[in-house]
């Protein structure tokens, strides 16, 4: 298609989504503080106006025609763009030293780029809420209601945790009832933050327990994950550097690590085992499809979401996990240091992470996560330039990684790595994919003797949500499936440099491809020191030592926070009376738990003995995987009826 | 106040359950509940697979919705340009003195909430009120007063 810009005829893709991309593609960039190209448009930011045969439109929310004649640049348009800046920073939190999107924040950019040193209009302090109940941190104060976040939390992850709320000057992105972010059901992805073009999202910094623990003589080991080394070139000038991790590995020890091993090692390990999980399940016929479970976003989506599943995730704890308890356990005795003194870093592209290392059965296995960008804070701070740091190995013996534990880092690469250690095993022949759509791509592979192993490879929960729907109606039929809760997977986490675009991300994902590609070990069964591993503690995969070291469970998890509801209040005291209350979240719902609640109420309305029988309603007892259940007293009666609850009062009321 | 539930599932139902029509089911739990109780949302949000954030957004963003209960009553207070010129702002006052509440309040017996709106479209009749959809003009504190009396009277009898 041609159109006229600025003056000049230009040609553009016919299938170009708007103006602004198809701009965009010929190498003019419009300023704009609203527009991703993963979500819907949503053309609140005003800044991308543009001047179309002499009207002033948004570019984000046009397409463009034949012959469309469009200015990008006048002076009109410069002052506008400057008024909506000035009007923009008027009401926003401008600490910006102290920030941490400090030197990598959009509006940041655009005052500085458009010289605005002034601001005409009075300061307006909005919202001052800051929340710090989770790993991601929400500051309003910095919010400028661009709906980013707001977007992607909805639209491609599929979880809606924050939402705006309010109009006018009070409108506020928030969860429901200004609650925090920590009794959602946010799964900690980081998307939000990756989105954001300001500072009024971001995570928890954990830098300094690493100086800390430097600083009190603990042990301290760090490991890395594949994604990092394909994006901490961005922070740090230094593009195309496929040798990155090495130098990462010698200034990490400059600055006083004792150890650098390699999360790459620990993800064939999990291959190997998770590999061997699921040919158990495929001879038995049972728990398939078998889901992986080393994203934390994901095993956290589906603790929330889908309870009858959670049974299918791999029972394997993720890389990070399995590696930090092997440290823990057995480097410990090995180097014959107090597991207590042996402080674990581990060096992670995601921000869920961190929430991993802190759930309940896993503390205690891995000490701090930082992430990419954290990384990039504490080499810069360092003065050192990591171009000019010669690489070094990875430390013996977790230190060696083959090509199919590399490429963890980004989608496609769990699946393709159980099915590198199968490969000979189950005799596979032929191995077929296709994309079905973006992100979401399924796989055939066909043994010798015919059989077809059928996978698919997914990532952003928008999309999984989709895929375990399908799963559900029975209209799809597979036997595996990886899961990733960012778009290309761990590259690009939440945890990763600014911008972590579409853009940003297929360019990690071929310098990965690179660092994979010069790597000698293809599959995690050439990984001999991974092997040792069993040889020397392990015994094989599945054992019960094994089981004991590397695998993990999984918990069901309230969707809603909520209080107990008064439904048939009694007023008199608690010894008198005895208490009931139905489940009323989400999977107990769907089983018909309003009906039993009727049934209940028509129950102490009509019988007598039942007359002290108090009734409440609760969201969610975290029991999902049994629904409906129904709490007497203080016992869950799982898998309801009216009977079975009819049952129970006999013998509990209290007459 | 007794929840069982069973008026929203009446309302659910009257609405097929459908996401799309978020807006008229929240009407409808307001009319019925004279206000949007938080585990009505929660239930909602429960029912119709949409996350309770995204509802709380639509009950905050439209004046049609309020998350605090509303009196029997509602008394709506003019205060647009005609209104205000003409001293609606005393009949605020007028009402804080006979029932004790302020804008944005209700009453303890939950009977009477007030509110003041921009503009009723009654400009001719300032300053005007609006009680329970019964438009009121041309009115004095005394006028004010008298009005909520009677409408107490009426209910004590």
């Amino acid at each position: 298609m041609k159109i006229i810009v600025n003056g000049k005829e230009t040609i553009i893709k016919d299938e170009s989504r708007n103006l602004l991309e198809a701009l965009r593609d010929v190498g003019i960039e419009i300023p704009n503080l609203c527009y991703l190209s993963e979500t819907s448009i949503y053309g609140a930011c005003r800044m991308c106006l543009v001047e179309i045969d002499g009207q002033i439109m948004t570019s984000c929310s046009i397409k463009p025609y034949e012959g469309m004649n469009v200015k990008t640049h006048t002076p009109e348009i410069y002052e506008m763009r400057r008024g909506i800046l000035e009007l923009i920073l008027a009401s926003h939190n401008r600490d910006c030293p102290t920030c941490d999107r400090n030197g990598n924040c959009k509006l940041q950019r655009y005052a500085e780029e458009f010289g605005i040193r002034k601001i005409r209009f009075d300061k307006l302090d909005k919202s001052n809420i800051i929340d710090y109940s989770s790993i991601i941190i929400r500051d309003n104060s910095k919010c400028i209601l661009c709906g980013d976040c707001v977007r992607v939390c909805d639209e491609v992850q599929s979880i809606g945790a924050i939402d705006f709320a309010f109009r006018g000057f009070e409108a506020q992105v928030m969860p429901a009832f200004g609650e925090n972010l920590s009794t959602t059901n946010c799964v900690l992805c980081g998307q939000c933050v990756a989105h954001c073009p300001t500072g009024a999202l971001t995570f928890r910094n954990d830098l300094q327990k690493v100086y800390n623990a430097m600083k009190s003589g603990k042990y301290v080991i760090g490991m890395m994950a594949p994604a990092v080394r394909a994006s901490i070139q961005e922070e740090l000038g230094m593009e195309n550097d496929i040798v990155t991790a090495g130098r990462i590995v010698n200034f990490l020890k400059t600055i006083g690590f004792k150890k650098v091993f390699d999360v790459a090692f620990a993800a064939d390990l999990v291959a190997y085992e998770e590999a061997h999980e699921f040919k158990e399940r495929l001879e038995k016929g049972e728990r398939l499809p078998q889901f992986t479970s080393c994203c934390p976003g994901w095993v956290k989506f589906a603790e929330h979401n889908y309870p009858e599943f959670l049974k299918n995730l791999s029972t394997i704890k993720s890389p990070q996990q399995a590696l930090g308890t092997i440290i823990k356990k057995f480097y410990s005795k090995e180097i014959g240091v107090n597991p207590e003194d042996i402080f674990v870093v581990s060096i992670m592209p995601c921000t869920a992470k961190k929430f991993e290392a802190e759930r309940d059965e896993l503390s205690g296995e891995v000490d701090a996560v930082i992430t990419t960008k954290e990384l990039s804070q504490l080499i810069r701070s360092s003065g050192f330039n990591l171009k000019n740091i010669p690489p070094l190995p990875f430390d013996r013996p977790y230190g060696l990684s083959s090509q199919a534990g590399l490429s963890f880092g980004k989608t496609g690469g769990v699946f393709g790595s159980v099915l590198k250690v199968l490969e000979k095993d189950l005799q596979i022949t032929e191995i077929k994919t296709q994309e079905l759509e973006k992100g979401i791509r399924f796989t055939v592979a066909t043994t010798k003797d015919g059989k077809e192993i059928k996978g698919i490879v997914v990532f952003g929960l928008g999309n999984t949500k989709k895929i375990i729907d399908s799963i559900k109606k029975g209209n799809l039929n597979v036997d595996i499936v990886e899961v990733m809760a960012c778009d290309y997977g761990c590259i690009g986490g939440g945890g990763q440099p600014y911008p972590n675009d579409t853009k940003a991300r297929t360019k990690r994902a071929e310098i990965l491809s690179e660092v994979v590609g010069i790597d000698v070990l293809i599959s995690p069964n050439e990984n001999y020191h991974m092997l040792s591993l069993y040889e020397k503690y392990l015994e094989k995969p599945l054992s019960h030592k094994s089981h004991e070291i590397l695998h993990t469970r999984y918990k069901n998890r309230k969707r809603i926070k909520n209080g107990d509801i008064e439904i048939l209040p009694l007023p008199i005291s608690e010894k008198e009376k005895t208490t009931v209350k139905v489940c009323l979240g989400t999977s107990c719902y769907s089983k018909g738990s309003y009906k039993i609640l009727s049934e209940l109420v028509e129950l102490v309305n009509k019988e007598d003995w039942a007359k002290n029988v108090e009734i409440m309603g609760t969201f969610c007892v975290e029991n999902c995987g049994k629904s409906p259940n129904v709490v007497v007293n203080d016992k869950i009666i799982s898998e309801a009826t009216p009977e079975k609850i009819k049952e129970e009062l006999m013998k509990n009321v209290k007459k | 106040m007794e929840r069982t539930f069973e008026k929203v599932e009446e309302i659910l139902k009257k609405h097929g359950y459908e996401k799309k029509n978020l807006i008229k089911i929240l009407l409808d739990v307001q009319k019925k509940y004279r206000h949007i109780p938080k585990e009505v949302v929660n239930y909602l949000s429960v029912a119709l697979d949409i996350p309770p954030a995204k509802i709380f957004g639509v009950a905050t963003f439209y004046a049609q919705f309020s998350l605090k209960p509303k009196g029997e009553y509602t008394i709506l207070i003019c205060d647009g340009t005609a209104c205000h010129m003409e001293g609606s702002m005393k009949l605020v006052s007028a009402i804080e003195e006979e029932l004790g509440i302020k804008p944005g309040e209700v009453t303890q017996d939950l009977k009477f909430s007030l509110d003041k709106v921009g503009c009723l479209g009654a400009c001719a009749l300032a300053p005007a009120m609006v009680i329970n959809g019964e438009v009121y003009g041309n009115l004095t504190p005394e006028k004010t007063k008298e009005i909520l009396r009677n409408i107490k009277k009426g209910d004590d009898k």
